[in-house]
C-alpha cells in the first residue's frame, strides 16, 4: 500500500519534471528517499494522533463568566408573623374559653387573658371587635411575633450593594460512549468574590444551598456536578431514545437569549430551571410527522428522598415526608431554525415544605424561635449556627403547564412569547413555613407566661393545618425580543408572575433572585457585544417590582408587599418592594 | 460615588468591545435555507453525493473545503459568492465542533 503510495507520487513529481527537463537517475533515487524518509516520520505523528484520539475519551470545552452588579433593594420591610384563626378566637371569646368578657358590661375581665391582651395590642382588638359587630371578620389574622399592633410598620429601609463580584465556571464534557449512545456532564462553579463558606444567612430562598439551585445561586469554590446523563438513541433502531442523570434542565428556551448562547436544556425556562435527576424518554417525531426538530419528550424527576439520610434508623423519626416526584411531558412541536414552539405540562407529586438544604440560621430569627439558644448567643453576634434544614410534612401537588414561541428571523431579530400557568394544590397539611400556597393557620391560646400557674396572656399556637385549602391558580408571561445593532445586539424582557405563581426556576442566576419567578413585574435591558465567537461582553440592568410576597416559593401565603408594609400583613422573611441590578459581565468560551 | 466606578467600568467594557468590533462573515439563517434548497438534492441519505450535514466536519474542515472550494465546481454552479459564504457561514456555525443546544436526546 505504502509503496503504491510512493509510486504514485513519483508519478506525480515526474510529470512536470519531464515537461521541463529530464532529471537524471540519481536524482530521481535522492527524491524517493527523501520522500520516503518523509512518510516515514508523517506516519509517526499520524500514529500519535491516532493514539491521543482513542486515549482521550472525554472532550471538554466551557466558559467563564466574571459578572460585576450592582444592587439596590427600596424599601425592604421585615415584620416575622403568624397567620391566626380569627373565627376560632371569636367562638372562644364568646364561650368563655378564654377567660374573657364580663357578661354584664361586654368589656374584657381586668386581669384575664384578654384584658392583657387588650392592653397590648388595642388595634388588634378594636379591629377584631369592629369586624365581629359589623359581620365582617375575615376568617385568618395577622400576627406580628414582633410584638407589634396590627397597622404598626416594622419600619422600612433601602438596601444599597454598588458593587458585587462573582465568578461562575462551567465545564462541559461530552463523551461517545458508544455510536449510538452518548455521555454528556457539566462541573460548574458559581460564586461571589470573596466567600466560600458555601452557605448563606437565610434572609431569601436563594440563600438556601441545595440540590435544584446550587448551579443559579453563589455557594463557594466548590465544582459541582451540575449535569451528568447519558443518551441513548435510535434504540433498537427506533426513533426512541432514553436519557438518565442530572438533567439538562436549566437554561431553556427562551431564556437563552439573555444568556447569548444557544438552547441551554430541554425544558421551558419560564417554568422549569432547577436541576433535577431524572429519566427522559423521548421520541424523534419528526421522522414520522416530518415536521422539522419535532420531538415528544416524557420527563420523570425526584425533588425529595423521604427515607434515606433523614435518619430514619433512629426508628423515631415520624415526619410525615414522602418522596416528591416529578413527571411529565415536553413537547418541541416545532422546532426548524426559525420557529420554535414548545408546549411544557408537569406535575409535581407529594412535595414536601421546602427541600433538604444548608443555610447560616438567621441571628434575628433566634429570639423568636429559640429563645434558649438566643441568651448564649448573645456573646456571638457575628456566629451564625450552620443548619441542614429537612421538610417535616407533605403539603400537596403542583401542577405547571406553558407554551413557548420564538422566532429567529433571518435578519439575526430574535423574539419570543411564553405563557405559562400553575396551580397549587394542598392537601391541608402544613409545616414551620407554612402549607402549600397558604400558612400555618394559628390560633389565639391563653397561656401563662409569668409561671405564676394561671393564664394571663393570649398567644397563638399552630396547628399545622393551612388557613386555606383550596386550589390556587397562579400565571406568568414572558416576553423578549433581541435586536441586532453595531457590534452586537440589544435585547429587551419583561416577565409577569401572578398573585400565585409558583414555577420551579429558582436556579435562575440572577444575583436578586430568578426574575422569572418574581410574583410582580421585571423588565430588563441589556447590550452584548460579540468580542469574538468566543467572547462577549454584557451590559444590562433588571427592575424587579413585586407586588406579592413569597417569589420562587409554593409554601406560605402570599401577601401584598404594601399589606406587609404598613404593618396588616406579615412575613418571615424579609420582603422589598422594589429592587433594581445594573449589570456588567464579560465571556470567555473556550 | 461607588455607582460612578461602576458606571467607568462598564463604559470601559463598553469601549473595548466596539473597538474590537469584529464577526464578519456570511448569514448563517440564509445559509442554512441555501443549504436546504442547493445542497441537500444530492446530499441526502441514498443521494449521489451521499449525506451531508453540518455535523460532517469540523468548523475548520468546513472553512477549508469552502476556502479550497473542494468541490465539483459543477454542482455549485448557479451559487454566487454571497451564497457560498452564508452556506459556509451555516455550516460553520453549526460544525461538530460548534456549540450545541444543551438538550437531552
Ligand atoms: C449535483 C449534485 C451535488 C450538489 C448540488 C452538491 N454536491 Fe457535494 N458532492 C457531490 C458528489 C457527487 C460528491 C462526491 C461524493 C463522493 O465522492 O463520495 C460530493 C461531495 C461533497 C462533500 C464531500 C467532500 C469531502 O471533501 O469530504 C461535501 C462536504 C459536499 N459535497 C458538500 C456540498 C455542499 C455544501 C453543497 C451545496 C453548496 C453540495 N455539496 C452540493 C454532489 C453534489
Amino acid at each position: 500500500m505504502r509503496n503504491l503510495f510512493i509510486l504514485l507520487l513519483v508519478g506525480m513529481l515526474l510529470l512536470p519534471a519531464t515537461a521541463m527537463a529530464a532529471p537524471t537517475l540519481e536524482d530521481l533515487q535522492l527524491k524517493i528517499e527523501d520522500l520516503s524518509n518523509e512518510l516515514d516520520e508523517m506516519y509517526d505523528i499520524v500514529e500519535k494522533n491516532e493514539t491521543h484520539t482513542a486515549k482521550d475519551r472525554i472532550e471538554w470545552y466551557g466558559d467563564m463568566r466574571t459578572k460585576v452588579d450592582s444592587v439596590h433593594y427600596q424599601d425592604i420591610t421585615w415584620n416575622p408573623g403568624v397567620s391566626v384563626d380569627l373565627f376560632q378566637f371569636r367562638d372562644d371569646v364568646f364561650a368563655g374559653n378564654i377567660l374573657a368578657l364580663d357578661p354584664s358590661t361586654g368589656q374584657p375581665v381586668a386581669g384575664t387573658p384578654l384584658a392583657n391582651f387588650a392592653a397590648t395590642y388595642p388595634q388588634h382588638l378594636m379591629a377584631f371587635m369592629q369586624g365581629v359587630q359589623n359581620n365582617t371578620l375575615p376568617a385568618v389574622g395577622a400576627f406580628s411575633m414582633l410584638g407589634l399592633d396590627l397597622g404598626e410598620s416594622a419600619g422600612k429601609g433601602d438596601l444599597n450593594n454598588d458593587i458585587l463580584y462573582t465568578t461562575r465556571l462551567r465545564l462541559g464534557m461530552k463523551a461517545e460512549v458508544w455510536k449510538n449512545v452518548n455521555f454528556s456532564g457539566r462541573l460548574s462553579m458559581y460564586k461571589n468574590w470573596g466567600d466560600s463558606t458555601g452557605i448563606k444567612v437565610f434572609d431569601s430562598w436563594d440563600a438556601f444551598t441545595m440540590d435544584g439551585t446550587n448551579g443559579g445561586n453563589t455557594s463557594g469554590d466548590w465544582l459541582r456536578v451540575e449535569r451528568a446523563y447519558f443518551d441513548w438513541k435510535d434504540i433498537g433502531g427506533s426513533d426512541f431514545y432514553l436519557s438518565i442523570g442530572r438533567r439538562p434542565s436549566t437554561y431553556g428556551p427562551p431564556s437563552q437569549f439573555r444568556e447569548n448562547e444557544m438552547r441551554g436544556g430541554t425544558p421551558s425556562g419560564h417554568l422549569v430551571h432547577f436541576n433535577f435527576d431524572g429519566i427522559t424518554a423521548g421520541y424523534k417525531l419528526s421522522k414520522l410527522t416530518g415536521i422539522e426538530g419535532q420531538t415528544v419528550r416524557f420527563c420523570y424527576g425526584q425533588g425529595f428522598e423521604s427515607q434515606y439520610g433523614n435518619g430514619e434508623l433512629y426508628n423515631t423519626n415520624d415526619f410525615a415526608t414522602k418522596d416528591t416526584h416529578l413527571g411529565g411531558i415536553n413537547f418541541d412541536i416545532l422546532n426548524d431554525g426559525t420557529n420554535f414552539l414548545q408546549l411544557t405540562a408537569f406535575g409535581a407529586m407529594d412535595v414536601v415544605d421546602g427541600f433538604k438544604g444548608e443555610f447560616a440560621f438567621p441571628s434575628q430569627l433566634m429570639p423568636l424561635f429559640a429563645p434558649t439558644i438566643n441568651q448564649d448567643a448573645q456573646n456571638f453576634p457575628n456566629m451564625n449556627f450552620q443548619v441542614r434544614y429537612q421538610p417535616s410534612t407533605v403539603i400537596g401537588d403542583i401542577l405547571l403547564g406553558g407554551l413557548g414561541y420564538v422566532r429567529q428571523e433571518e435578519n439575526g431579530v430574535n423574539y419570543f412569547a411564553s405563557l405559562a400557568y400553575t396551580q397549587l394544590r394542598p392537601n391541608g397539611d402544613a409545616g414551620l413555613f407554612g402549607g402549600m400556597g397558604s400558612d400555618n393557620l394559628y390560633v389565639a391560646t391563653a397561656i401563662d407566661t409569668d409561671g405564676d400557674g394561671t393564664e394571663d396572656q393570649i398567644m397563638p399556637m399552630p396547628t399545622n393545618k393551612v388557613a386555606d385549602d383550596s386550589n390556587q391558580d397562579g400565571y406568568g408571561v414572558y416576553v423578549g425580543i433581541q435586536i441586532p445593532s453595531p457590534g452586537g445586539k440589544v435585547g429587551l424582557e419583561y416577565n409577569y408572575g401572578s398573585e400565585y405563581w409558583a414555577p420551579f426556576t429558582q436556579a435562575q442566576d440572577d444575583v436578586i433572585g430568578s426574575k422569572l419567578a418574581t410574583r410582580g413585574h421585571v423588565g430588563e435591558a441589556y447590550y452584548i457585544f460579540d468580542i469574538n465567537p468566543n467572547m462577549f461582553i454584557k451590559v444590562g440592568g433588571l427592575y424587579y417590582d413585586y407586588e406579592y410576597t413569597g417569589s420562587g416559593s409554593p409554601v406560605g401565603t402570599p401577601q401584598k408587599v404594601d399589606d406587609v408594609l404598613d404593618g396588616t400583613a406579615v412575613s418571615l422573611l424579609p420582603v422589598a418592594d422594589t429592587a433594581w441590578d445594573g449589570y456588567a459581565s464579560l465571556t470567555v468560551k473556550f | 460615588m461607588k455607582l460612578y466606578k461602576l458606571l467607568a467600568i462598564a463604559l470601559i467594557l463598553a469601549f473595548v468591545a466596539t473597538s474590537a468590533l469584529a464577526i464578519e462573515g456570511g448569514n448563517s439563517r440564509k445559509g442554512k435555507y441555501l443549504f436546504k434548497k442547493s445542497c441537500k438534492a444530492c446530499h441526502s441519505e441514498g443521494a449521489e453525493g451521499g449525506n451531508v450535514t453540518p455535523l460532517s466536519k469540523t468548523m475548520s474542515q468546513w472553512d477549508r473545503m469552502f476556502k479550497k472550494a473542494k468541490h465539483d465546481p459543477k454542482a455549485w454552479e448557479g451559487l454566487s459568492e454571497k451564497d457560498l459564504l452564508d452556506i459556509n457561514q451555516f455550516l460553520y456555525d453549526h460544525a461538530s465542533d460548534s456549540d450545541q443546544p444543551e438538550t437531552c436526546g
